[in-house]
């Protein structure tokens, strides 16, 4: 292989290596309490990932797509845009966990599991055969079922958890099953020659390819949290310690989607596949369950941290949207609107992972967790509600942040597809999102404390994370035209 | 001489140093702010004066000195300066009856013992700042912002007494009916600027040669025939004008506007406000002139304003009110000026008549102030006496408004007349009719200025005021003084039958707006070729030029002194009679203005307030249910999809499982597996 080639795996590498360092530094010093080094190994390797990631990026180095180890990974445009989010995911949830697990005990464990189940999300991102789709989606999981019984004295983390673990466990059988049937069908695991034999395997064996789609559409579907696979989402975040939930609902949310963008559309070109299964159709509806029930479900919840578990699910109906609005018009609608899925989970990386971590904040002050806790928080704690109430504005896609620009990418890209239908489902979900978020805002800054509010001290890493979250979130409201002619470009390689 | 074009912008920025000055410390000022709004207008007339003497001697001034937009693919907005014959000569104008009017204003406020004075002051250098930068405005944008502003000013004067009821009310029809017709002109201004790229008014880059080339090259807009656009943007601008200029059916605030303090009238009507929308006509002529179907409207309207204001002023007792339809009336005149091709004409009969009306508001202040702010014209009489200055210059400015021979009114009348008339002759028949019109005004307008000055200054004094009117100052004579010696003298600016009968240059105006460069494409031969090749404005004789010429005049003279000489005939004597009562229900039409701000109230009562109310009825009932149904649905459903979430984790399970299936059967019957 070439030099080149190998440094096309750095990002992946930098998980890699700091997961190694950590193990080094916890065999050495097994009982140490100090969380700073292993903070700040973690936050490096992330940034790392996440710089080297963009470089390649943006220098276009991968263009257009790297196939490494005989195809069975590919680096292209598009997985560099989801190591970055990896990256940057990763970063804040490791400099924010420094506060919030400062008293806990294996603190090296935890940040091994978030690297390790960082790296194979990145692995995700490149996974060009349904084998290594799998085992990478295995190895983002497994750790994600013991972050989010870090807790383990906590009652409540330990059941989601469990709960987690079951579902997952599920999902893995309906997903290894799909892709069994559709080896059967087609006789390859690799994407590409699925792709090859998939307009034959449609003729010849309809049933057995469709079903096995279907599957892996399942399997995908649990990783993404959308409905009808979405039951463990509220609870594994609401149970989960509220770093790990923004970690699992910002980058383990972005990783199932890579694996759906990339497996449907290279293995399963609709043209070939449509005589046996119009997934077109299937990511419509489930795009349509997934964003109402979310967003429904949020606006009646009184419990914050559950209220976002919902709203995430909502997030991945839209998301869906860059699936569902392949129709097949050409013009380069496609490719906008699957670069504006792209670019949707990139500030969703941002907001939802500095919302979560706003929570983490609150709960590490054991105010509590209702909305009626957060009653007049603004006034002890001005600049983290000023950074939650960018994030609350920029999810509900008013332009203050990012979330607006890439929310209208999707729709419009919708209409443009000729689907406007679901434009028009997403903008209504959005009506009744912005009421829940700017709910938030309102206990904030309008309502009054029932008891007054004491903070006994400003945990550092947590609040820079927090800040630089809100910052970048509203950075990429003008600066989202770095990304989106990359976005698109890599969506349009793919397609 | 060049050079002093870079300080042109001073002429706007002086008085507006003086309005901060008034704003900011005007309390502390022994004048209240008068005195640095003498000062800062008398600074804009001597530049103005210098400026203008730059322009005689062969200079023009056409840059852009600020962008504030500036986009590469569309266009570009800027602010700049237009420095041509036209915008030279109304510079001074504007900067001489507002420093005239400062001064006045020490008599007619200051000595009154007016409270708010700063206010005042700032409302004066505010209105003449404005005004002054919308005249020397280089493109349609800038002019239009400055346009605005003139009306915000005229609003805040108008009202300056606002705690009585009837200045704020005038203040708030006067904005609202003038920003009505501003509705248009901004939507034209959108449209020259899509349309052509830019708003420039003047060179072969403005939008008046731009839409000479596509007229000439057949382009189309939006599915419509060059022709057919342009005259749409036109008439969109001139919704702009005819709302400043008090045209029929915008005219109605004027009259209302009379409630401001009376100098603001005299500056209003004179120089800013109402000439505005004249001025803007005049300076974006090279597009008007294009366009056959809106110079025709334009110079129906004219003629048809003309005389209906005129009309309307003849039964009116008070004497401001008189005057404001006097003043309606005579930018009738130049419109139908404008729309007839004659556009020396317009500018000459807008200068005359900023002398001379400036002169009557000013002499009617004084009135005023000797009345002790009684106003109605059957509580006078016999003034002539005790006031002999304000008398003999009222009477000046009076004659002038008559068109009485030799004052200067004369002159610019009836060169607005001589044109339409020739102009109507030489194949646009339908002006005559425009040209009766104002014939008639003519009459009428010699009727109502003698009855006027009949009523206020001859026979005995009618009340006890007027046995013992208050004095009045030099701040007071003075600029009566000036105003009255150039009423009698403005007409000499340009007289045109003394060229014509004699063969001497004397026309000076007319000379002087043909000698801008070519370049700039806004010298008054440029437009007379331009309204001859598109509008088909021939010129036609009746025997001859001076037949023509002797004819046309003699018949408007004529008409001048049958009216003043009946309405002197009618009101002379110790104690003139009611005559006006005698019109029995057609006085009452007259009293009430045709009706007119009746139907206008109906218009903003009736119809808007109901429309606006269903409205109101459709977005809180339908809209806001709606919004409320959905809420309501949404929170619904979302308490029953929580249940969903049981917490136990084999019914999730099953619920996967079954979701699965679904979808199977569901894409099996689909895909035809089955």
């Amino acid at each position: 292989m070439e030099l080149n080639n190998w440094l096309l795996l750095v990002p992946t590498g930098a998980f890699v290596l700091a997961a190694l360092a950590l193990f080094v530094i916890d065999s050495i010093d097994p009982d140490s309490t100090n969380g700073t080094l292993l903070s700040a190994v973690t936050t490096a390797g992330a940034v790392a990932a996440a710089m080297v990631s963009g470089g390649l990026l943006l220098s276009g180095a991968a263009d257009p797509g790297v196939e490494l180890f005989d195809g069975q990974l590919v680096v292209d445009g598009m997985s560099l845009i989801f190591t970055f989010i990896f990256g940057s995911v990763t970063a804040l949830v490791a400099l924010g966990s420094h506060d919030y697990i400062r008293e806990l005990p294996h603190k090296a464990e935890y940040y091994l599991l978030v690297l390790l189940a960082a790296t194979g999300m990145s692995l995700m991102a490149s996974a060009n055969s349904l084998a290594v789709v799998f085992v990478s989606l295995e190895l983002a999981s497994l750790p994600s079922y013991a972050l989010v019984a870090y807790l383990k004295t906590n009652r409540g983390s330990v059941e989601a958890a469990l709960k987690y673990f079951l579902i997952g466990a599920l999902s893995s059988s309906i997903l290894v099953y799909g892709i069994s049937l559709v080896y059967a069908s087609t006789g390859s695991l690799l994407l590409t020659d699925i792709a090859a034999e998939a307009g034959t395997a449609a003729s010849d064996y309809p049933g057995v390819l469709g079903i096995g789609i279907l599957m892996v559409a399942g399997g995908v579907a649990f990783k993404t949290a959308s409905v009808p696979f979405h039951f463990w989402a509220p609870e594994a975040y609401e149970g989960a310690p509220a770093p790990v939930s923004a970690f699992l609902s910002s980058a383990s949310k972005a990783a199932g989607f890579v694996v759906a963008f990339r497996v449907f559309v290279v293995a399963f070109p609709i043209g070939s596949v449509v005589a046996s299964i119009d997934w077109v159709l299937l990511f419509q509806v489930l795009a349509v369950l997934t964003m109402t029930l979310g967003n429904f479900a949020a606006a009646t919840q009184e419990n914050v941290k559950r209220m976002l578990a919902y709203s995430s699910i909502g997030h991945a109906g839209y998301v869906l949207i860059g699936l569902a609005a392949l129709t097949g018009v050409g013009g380069g609608t496609e490719s906008i609107v699957l670069g504006a899925g792209m670019l949707h989970l990139l500030v969703y990386g941002f907001m939802n992972t500095g919302a979560f971590l706003f929570v983490a904040l609150v709960e590490r002050w054991e105010i509590g967790r209702t909305f009626e806790d957060y009653y007049g928080l603004a006034r002890e704690a001005p600049i983290a509600c000023v950074a939650m109430t960018v994030f609350m504005f920029s999810l509900a896609g008013l332009p203050v942040g990012g979330g607006f620009l890439s929310k209208y990418y999707l729709f419009a890209g919708a209409v443009g597809a000729g689907v406007w239908w679901l434009a028009l489902i997403g903008a209504f979900n959005s009506v009744i999102s912005l009421f829940y978020y700017s709910r938030v805002v309102k206990a904030m800054w309008i309502e009054e404390p029932s008891e007054p509010i004491e903070i006994e001290r400003y945990p550092t890493a947590l609040y820079a994370a927090i800040v630089i979250a809100a910052v970048v979130t509203v950075v990429l409201l003008p600066g989202l035209a770095v990304f989106d002619t990359a976005a698109f470009d890599a969506a349009a390689a793919l397609l | 001489m060049e050079g002093i074009f870079q300080y042109a912008p001073a002429i706007a920025v002086l008085p507006f140093v003086s309005f901060l000055v008034a704003l900011i410390a005007g309390e502390y000022l022994p004048k209240k702010g008068a005195l640095a709004g003498i000062l800062a207008t008398g600074g804009s007339l001597t530049l103005s004066l210098v400026v203008l003497v730059a322009v005689v001697s062969g200079h023009t001034y056409n840059e852009t000195l600020y962008t504030f937009v500036d986009a590469s693919e569309t266009f570009s907005l800027t602010f700049g300066l237009l420095i041509d014959p036209l915008s030279a000569a109304m510079l001074v104008i504007v900067s001489l009856i507002a420093t005239l009017v400062h001064v006045f204003s020490l008599g007619y406020m200051n000595d009154e013992g007016e409270i708010g004075l700063p206010r005042y002051y700032a409302g004066l250098g505010l209105f003449t700042a404005s005004m002054l930068a919308f005249v020397f405005s280089d493109n349609l944008l800038m002019a239009f912002i400055f346009f605005e502003l003139v009306g915000l000013c005229s609003y805040l004067l108008i009202g300056f007494w606002f705690r009585e009821d009837a200045p704020p009310s005038a203040a708030k029809k006067a904005f609202l009916v003038t920003r009505f017709g501003d509705y248009f002109f901004l939507i034209g201004v959108v449209a020259v600027l899509v349309t052509f790229g830019t708003a420039q008014f003047a060179g072969s880059e403005g939008f008046p040669a731009l839409a000479e080339e596509a007229l000439v090259a057949g382009e189309t807009f939006h599915g419509l025939g060059a022709e057919t656009w342009l005259s749409i943007i036109g008439l969109l601008v001139l919704g702009g004008v005819l709302g400043k200029s008090a045209q029929f059916p915008f005219h109605t605030w004027l009259p209302d506007a009379m409630e401001g303090p009376t100098p603001v009238s005299a500056l209003i009507h004179a120089a800013t406000m109402v000439a505005a929308g004249v001025y803007l006509v005049a300076r974006m002529y090279g597009f008007y002139a294009l366009l056959p179907t809106v110079l025709a409207i334009i110079a129906f309207i004219g003629g048809f304003t003309a005389l209906f204001a005129a009309t309307m002023g003849v039964v009116k007792d008070e004497i401001k009110q008189v005057l404001a339809y006097s003043t309606i009336s005579q930018y009738g005149y130049i419109m139908l000026a404008l729309g007839a091709g004659g556009y020396v004409a317009a500018f000459f009969h807008l200068t005359t008549h900023a002398v001379f009306k400036a002169l009557l508001f000013l002499g009617a202040g004084s009135v005023i102030i000797a009345m002790h702010h009684n106003e109605n014209m059957w509580d006078m009489g016999g003034l002539k006496d005790p006031m002999r200055v304000t008398y003999l210059t009222f009477l000046a400015g009076s004659l002038a408004l008559a068109g009485i021979f030799p004052f200067s009114g004369f002159w610019s009348k009836d060169e607005v007349l001589f044109e339409t008339l020739v102009h109507a002759l030489g194949g646009s028949p339908l002006l005559l009719g425009a040209y009766v019109m104002g014939l008639g005004a003519v009459f009428l307008t010699g009727f109502y200025t003698i009855r006027m000055v009949m009523l206020t200054f001859h026979g005995e004094p009618r009340s006890d005021t007027a046995e013992n009117p208050h004095g009045v100052r030099w701040n007071v004579k003075f600029p009566l003084s000036v105003l009255g010696v150039l009423a009698v003298v403005a007409g000499f600016l340009n007289p045109v039958p003394i060229q014509k009968l004699t063969g001497a240059q004397v026309d000076f105006l007319h000379a002087f707006l043909d000698s801008a460069p070519e370049a700039t494409l806004t010298n008054a031969g440029h437009y007379s070729d331009l309204t001859a090749e598109y509008a088909g404005y021939g010129t036609g004789y009746i025997g001859g030029e001076v037949m023509t010429l002797l004819l046309g005049a003699g018949i408007a003279l004529g008409l001048a002194l049958v009216g003043a000489g009946s309405a002197f005939f009618l009101y002379r004597g110790a104690e003139p009679t009611a005559h006006t009562e005698k019109l029995g229900r057609v006085r009452t039409l007259l009293m009430h203005n045709y009706y007119q701000d009746e139907y206008q109230v109906w218009l903003a009562e009736g119809l808007t307030v109901r429309v606006a109310r269903a409205a109101d009825t459709f977005d809180q009932g339908v809209i806001d249910g709606l919004v409320n149904g959905a809420s309501s649905v949404s929170l619904f459903a979302g308490d029953r999809l929580r249940r969903i979430q049981t917490g136990v984790v084999t019914n999730y399970a099953a619920f996967i499982a079954l979701s699965l299936v679904i979808l199977v059967a569901l894409f099996a019957v689909l895909g035809g597996w089955i």
